[in-house]
């Protein structure tokens, strides 16, 4: 029985050192039921080193992770029940077949007799393996190799799923054939956490982000709520009435705008600031005569707040 | 004539039962595999399709054949006159013993092994399945290939037991230890296989694997020919029994423990990994105890008391150095976990704090142990002390057992010491902290060495000095071999055994700091889990009232 009040996953003040480097340095973040949480971080940031910390394959140096409540150091076996991991890597074996290889994850996590048997139909079916049933597993390709891995994590329809990577080297067909996936699965209650590089994928199907580097947690929360908190530099585009070139002359003269760009009709530039200051810059330029026929000032994508948060450092 | 049975009813009747009773039987064989380790069916499957096995079975069985027709078709008429089956079984015993003691036990290697290397290792240690099931399970899978090969080979060794020269009970009994001799390979090599972690070490492990298992294959060849030429006469002499249960006794125990040493390996860092390992050497201790209970039965002369007891010490010696290096090197803090099982009631605090993870508890635990087996042995010395000396006299024994004990005492004290004072710089891992005991004694046996060699007056004589102290090996030697005043016994027996206290009292601090861990009481969330994994029982009605009453 899950209980909603109570996050299904727990990062609490996870540090997690080798030697010198600090792999994760405090990090600390919560994800609920039906919730599908992103975890975004250049290469080295320590996403998949804190996402072996709850899958229990790595102990952290200080702090704890909960899984359903149950702490990864002390209860690993109880986590292991209710947690599905799917690793940035293929785990095969020579000479079985899907069902074979799905029979097996299932006797692993104690399913018997009938419930292993719907168990494997309901993941083959789900994934879309069942008219691979009997082919060996390393003759698939690699889309069906992510999708074997994926029923292999929710064979025992855990609570909670890891998911490391799991869109790199698919085709955009099975990316987003992933995504739909990953959707129902939170739809089904499940809290999913995953971590990706291809930030437009994360930013349709995720609920909440985290934003992580050189160990670090940079920003946690809503794509929305990082971007009005992040002070970022917003593309600002304006159509004008009549000549465009008072306008032009009237931003020059501003410092929070930069990069004027002529485009006929139309003014392009980069505004430092906020959605409020944003208005009032609309209602100075109003104000001083200019007449506007069109305003737009582009929505940051998860791109954007990654590029304005992170640095860019490695350790 | 005709029977109820030959009617169409009759015979409908007994096609029902019979299909019943195959159904029943499928339905168990079903149920029989569906509770079977997961591993053992996975690894059955992929061994029936690998090439590997199949190609080995099939030399196997090839190698059988050619042999059987090459040695009748030497023999030729001979072989209706002549007994040729004991040279027939030992062919058929070295080709059994290719795949039996290199081929099973290095697969049973590999498999975790490659575990590591496919990258499923990680996908296999956060499912359901314990650490003891990870190794039983592929165990189980050596023991599913031993039986094929066996298999191939049976009607073989029929054959060799209808060529004469060869009685069944001597084949059984070969055919038995054969099969141990395998499982136990396998079971060390799955131990080699828990502990290479790095592709270096995994081929490191792999090359000293393959030579040791060269080397039993290779000794298997005269130990067989042996056994066939004097099986007969061997297996009705009971002393061979009585030997034969020993080594069964030290071989059962071993495997119980390698097993289990195996099983921890790849247990998760916050199980208590030690306490199931004291609980076997306490095992092995008590079977070494027993075997030293049965010897006056069945040896009641003093003399070969004296040297069994002394024997029996120096092995146990052996036996709780090398435990005891493992032990002292354990890490000194318990996980909130082992805490929750710790013993509450004050007996149980005294008797059984020894078995809790850590150095100090280790080394107590060793000492303890040590110190049973070498006052059962001063017991044995001491029985009937005054007859003859012949060919070690009780002093020496008595000598033997208690400088044995102190060196023991000393090197893992001051080992123990050594670790616990370099982890307060560096981290100090349980096969570093094994190292720096064995560098300890190295040091101690070499440094005195070089000393005597280097140095002419020393050199020049070959009576014991007292610059060997530090080295167990001369010492004990030289006091078996030449007596008690060759080695100033006198003089020992005061300063090694003081020594010993010495070192023991250092260390009592730091044991003293492992006491004071407390049971730690269960997470609410954990109790809650543990309650509907667990329900506890309704209690039932204790008298007919209460039944009553409910109804």
């Amino acid at each position: 029985m899950i209980d909603t009040r109570r996050p299904l996953i727990e990062l609490r003040r996870l540090h997690r050192y080798f030697g010198e480097t600090r792999a994760v340095d405090d990090i600390s973040f919560e994800v609920y039921a039906g919730e599908v949480f992103g975890y975004i971080g250049p290469n080295g940031a320590g996403k998949t080193t804190s996402m072996r910390i709850l899958a229990t394959l790595d102990e952290p140096t200080y702090g704890d992770a909960f899984v359903d409540g149950f702490s990864v150091v002390d209860d690993p076996d109880r986590v292991r029940r209710r947690l599905g991991f799917m690793p940035d890597y293929f785990g095969t074996y020579e000479n079985v077949n899907v069902v074979e290889y799905l029979d097996f994850f299932a006797r692993a996590y104690g399913l018997r007799g009938k419930e292993r048997l719907r168990s494997i139909d309901y993941v083959m079916e789900f994934t879309g393996l069942d008219v691979l049933a009997n082919k060996p597993v390393t003759g698939l390709s690699k889309g069906m190799k992510q999708r074997l891995c994926l029923g292999r994590t929710m064979i025992h329809d855990p609570a909670v799923l890891i998911l490391d990577e799991p869109a790199a080297g698919l085709d955009p067909r099975a990316r987003i054939e992933l995504r739909e996936m990953i959707a129902q699965l939170a739809q089904k209650g499940k809290a999913v956490l995953i971590s990706s590089h291809i930030l437009t994928e994360l930013a349709e199907v995720c609920d909440k982000v985290a934003i992580i580097e050189t160990g670090r947690l940079l920003a946690v929360g809503r794509v929305d709520e990082i971007s009005a908190r992040s002070e970022t530099i917003s593309r600002v585009r304006l159509r004008t009435l009549g000549e465009n070139r008072p306008l032009v002359n009237w931003l020059a003269g501003r410092s929070d705008v930069a990069d004027i760009v002529i485009d006929g009709k139309l003014v392009m530039f980069t505004h430092d600031g906020g959605p409020e200051q944003q208005a009032l810059l609309l209602k100075e330029i109003v104000e001083s005569g200019i007449a506007i026929m069109e305003y737009t000032s582009k929505t940051k994508s998860l791109e954007d707040v990654f590029l304005h948060v992170t640095e860019g450092r490695v350790q | 004539m005709t029977t109820a049975l030959d009617s169409p009813a009759g015979q409908s009747t007994v096609q029902e039962s019979l299909s019943g009773i195959w159904q029943r039987l499928q339905g168990w064989l079903l149920e029989i595999v569906d509770r079977a380790n997961p591993i053992l069916v996975k690894e059955t499957r992929q061994a029936l399709k690998s090439r590997q096995f199949v190609v080995t079975f099939l030399v196997t069985l090839l190698a059988c054949w050619v042999a059987s027709f090459a040695v009748v078709g030497i023999a030729g008429m001979d072989v209706f006159y002549v007994a040729s089956g004991d040279r027939m079984l030992f062919v058929y015993c070295a080709i059994l013993a290719f795949p039996l003691m290199i081929i099973v036990p290095y697969t049973a290697f590999r498999s975790l092994a490659s575990e590591q290397e496919d990258n499923t290792y990680d996908l296999l240690s956060i499912t359901s399945l314990t650490s003891r099931q990870i190794v039983t399970g592929k165990l189980g899978s050596a023991v599913v290939q031993m039986l094929v090969y066996l298999s191939a080979v049976s009607p073989c060794i029929a054959f060799s037991f209808l060529l004469r020269g060869v009685e069944i009970l001597t084949v059984a009994v070969l055919l038995g230890s054969y099969v141990l001799m395998s499982l136990g390979l396998s079971m060390l090599a799955l131990l080699a296989g828990t502990l290479a972690r790095v592709r270096y070490t995994q081929t490191l492990m792999s090359v000293l694997l393959v030579i040791g298992l060269a080397m039993v294959f290779f000794t298997s060849f005269p130990t067989t020919e042996d056994f066939i030429r004097d099986g007969y006469t061997m297996i009705r002499d009971g002393e061979f029994w009585l030997a034969y249960a020993a080594v069964l006794t030290f071989y059962v125990t071993t495997f119980l423990l390698v097993h289990a040493a195996a099983s921890a390996q790849i247990a998760f860092p916050s199980e208590n990994r030690s306490t199931p390992l004291r609980r076997l050497m306490i095992l092995q201790q008590a079977c070494f105890l027993g075997w030293m209970a049965v010897i006056p039965i069945f040896e009641p002369d003093p003399n070969v008391l004296r040297i069994v007891a002394a024997l029996v010490t120096f092995f146990a010696g052996i036996y709780w150095y090398t435990m005891g290096t493992i032990l002292t090197s354990e890490w000194p803090h318990l996980t909130r976990r082992v805490q929750r099982s710790l013993p509450q009631s004050t007996a149980g605090r005294v008797l059984l704090t020894w078995f809790n993870p850590g150095p100090g508890t280790g080394y107590m635990f060793a000492i303890a142990n040590l110190t049973t087996i070498a006052l059962t042995g001063l017991v044995l010395v001491a029985w009937n002390g005054s007859v003859a000396p012949a060919p070690i006299n009780p002093e020496q024994a008595a000598y033997f057992i208690i400088l044995g004990w102190s060196y023991v005492v000393i090197f893992l004290g001051v080992g123990r010491l050594l670790i616990s004072l370099l982890r307060r710089l560096l981290f100090v891992s349980i096969a570093a902290g094994f190292l720096l005991h064995a560098i300890l004694l190295l040091m101690a046996c070499g440094i005195p060495q070089i000393v005597f060699l280097m140095s002419s007056s020393l050199s020049a004589g070959s009576a014991y000095s007292f610059i060997q102290i530090t080295n167990p090996v001369w010492t004990l030697y030289t006091l078996l071999d030449t007596g008690v005043f060759s080695v100033e016994g006198q003089v020992l027996i005061l300063i090694l055994p003081a020594t010993a206290v010495v070192v023991l009292l250092l260390n009592l601090r730091s044991v003293a700091a492992e006491l004071h861990y407390q049971r730690r009481s269960l997470p609410v969330r954990v109790a809650e889990d543990e309650a509907q994994l667990h329900p506890a029982a309704v209690p039932g009605p204790t008298n007919p009232w209460d039944a009553a009453g409910e109804k």
